[in-house]
Formats: C-alpha cells, structure tokens, sequence
C-alpha cells in the first residue's frame, strides 16, 4: 500500500507531485530544490547554502516519514552546472559522513525555477 | 521420549526463529560494497544493499588500476563504464542477470545507438528497464555514466 508524505516543515510541492511516497518500506522523496519551506521562494546564496537548504529539505521528509538519513540508500544530484561538483560534495558529507548512499550525479541544463541543485532520495527502512 | 525430544527441539527453534524475525523488522540490515581500490574520501558508496536490493552508484569510464578515464571514444567508455558496474555487481554478489533497472546519461542523444550495441552484450536477455537521456555534462567529462538497480 502506498503512503503519502506531507509535512510542513519541507517545501509544499511546486506541481503534480507528492514531497515523498512510502511504500513496501521503501520511501521515494521526490527531487527537493533549495525552498525555503516558510517563504515558498528560493534561498539567497551559493551551490553552498542552496546544497544546506536541499539537505535539509530531505531531512525534514525523512523525518516526517520516520526516517533518516542513515536510511537512505541512493541519491541522484542534478547539478545546473558540473563546476559545482566538489563544493556541493562538501556539504553533502555532512549529512551524509559514513555508509553514505549509493550515488548518481551530473549537470543538466535547466532546474526548476532556477535551482543551482536537486536532489532526488531513496530511503530503505 | 525421542519424539518428544524432537518436539522441544523444533518448539526452542520455532522460538527463537521468531525472535530472530521480529529483531529484523526493527534493524534492516545495510550493507556497503566498497572495491579495493575505492578512494576513502568520496561521500557515496559504490553500492549499498538492503533487502536482497542493491543500489549502485553511477559509473564513468574511470580505469580501476590508475583512477582516469579511459583513452578513446564513446565505445571504449561504454564498455569501461559496464566492465565497472559489473564489477561493483559481482563483488556484492549479484550477477548482470539481477539488475531491474538502469539510468543511462549520455553526454550527447548522437550516442545512443552506438552504447546500446555494447550495452546490449552485457544485458544479451531480458535485459533490465531503463531510462536514458542527454544531459549537460558529467563528472571528469564522462561521455558516459550508468547507475543500476539489481534485486535478487
């Protein structure tokens, strides 16, 4: 059976979609974009801060779905540009500092309003 | 008394068989498959397995032996990028036979016909469902990079 996720806490979603859907044990959060959860819009600052804002968007799914990061096991990172590759990598660590998922990342060529970054999670419980 | 021997034996490992079970639905267990030679400070696995599930990360053209890209075009990188996941595949135990599901980024949608002719001999039978597309760039300046799903 699936469930859908919805919490205030991560952004409410831009479109069609659902911020995560559970099923079987398997949580699909859908791609989070650097949102501000309070104010709807994009966050001011760097591949840095727009990273945080993503990471912490994921966290807030997570959790709202009594999951956390140490359950997730693969991320794909859409970059707006591959030149942001490491800096965003190190933010990532963060969040992610051992056992880390299995991972896809690449550059692609527009972002939904202008994100430098989405990130798109699978979490096994 | 032997019978009923039997029967104490099967009831203590009915017990704690389901003692077992119920352990598990608390804690999945998560296994991270790394290769010799994968670099420590990278923050993503090259694969991680949970309930019989593994997930792969992406894979490039990178030589396992110097940690470059392979010389050539976009044939020697396909067959590079599928030498690669298949060894990630293999060290945790699975086979190409197991994976459900691959995500195929090209540099350039002028690739696709030549990597589905070498792809295809790593997947030569129900080969697995799959999404592929063009994107901006990749990591290294990959022509090429696949990521996979295998169950079991």
């Amino acid at each position: 059976m699936k469930k859908i996720i919805s919490t205030l806490k991560a952004p409410a979603a831009i479109g069609p979609y659902s911020q995560a859907v559970e099923a079987n044990g398997i949580l699909f959060v859908s791609g989070q974009i650097p949102i501000n959860p309070d104010t709807g819009k994009l966050i001011e600052g760097g591949i840095a801060e727009q990273t945080h804002q993503v990471l912490r968007n994921v966290g807030a799914i997570l959790n709202d779905a009594g999951y956390s990061f140490k359950d997730v096991v693969k991320s794909t990172c859409l970059l707006g540009d591959m030149a942001d590759f490491k800096a965003m990598n190190e933010v990532y660590s963060v969040y992610y500092p051992e056992k880390q998922p299995a991972r896809a990342a690449y550059a692609v060529k527009g972002l939904p309003m202008g994100a430098m970054i989405e990130i798109e999670t699978i979490a096994v419980k | 008394m032997k019978r009923s021997l039997i029967i104490i034996a099967a009831l203590v490992l009915f017990v704690s068989f389901t003692f077992d079970t119920g352990n598990q639905e608390k804690k999945t267990v998560r296994r991270v498959i790394t290769l010799d030679n994968t670099p420590v400070k990278r923050p993503y696995s090259p694969a991680i397995e949970v309930n019989n599930t593994l997930y792969v990360s992406g894979q490039i053209a990178v030589d396992q032996a110097t940690g470059k890209l392979v010389e050539g075009k976009i044939g020697e990188q396909t067959l590079q990028v599928l030498k690669n996941l298949k060894s990630v595949i293999e060290k945790a135990g699975y086979s190409m036979e197991n994976v459900v599901k691959c995500t195929v980024l090209l540099s350039d949608i002028a690739f696709y016909s030549t990597v589905n002719q070498i792809y295809m001999e790593f997947f030569p039978k129900d080969p697995p469902a799959r999404m592929a597309f063009a994107v901006k760039d990749l990591p290294m300046g990959a022509l090429i990079e696949i990521d996979a799903i295998a169950a079991r």
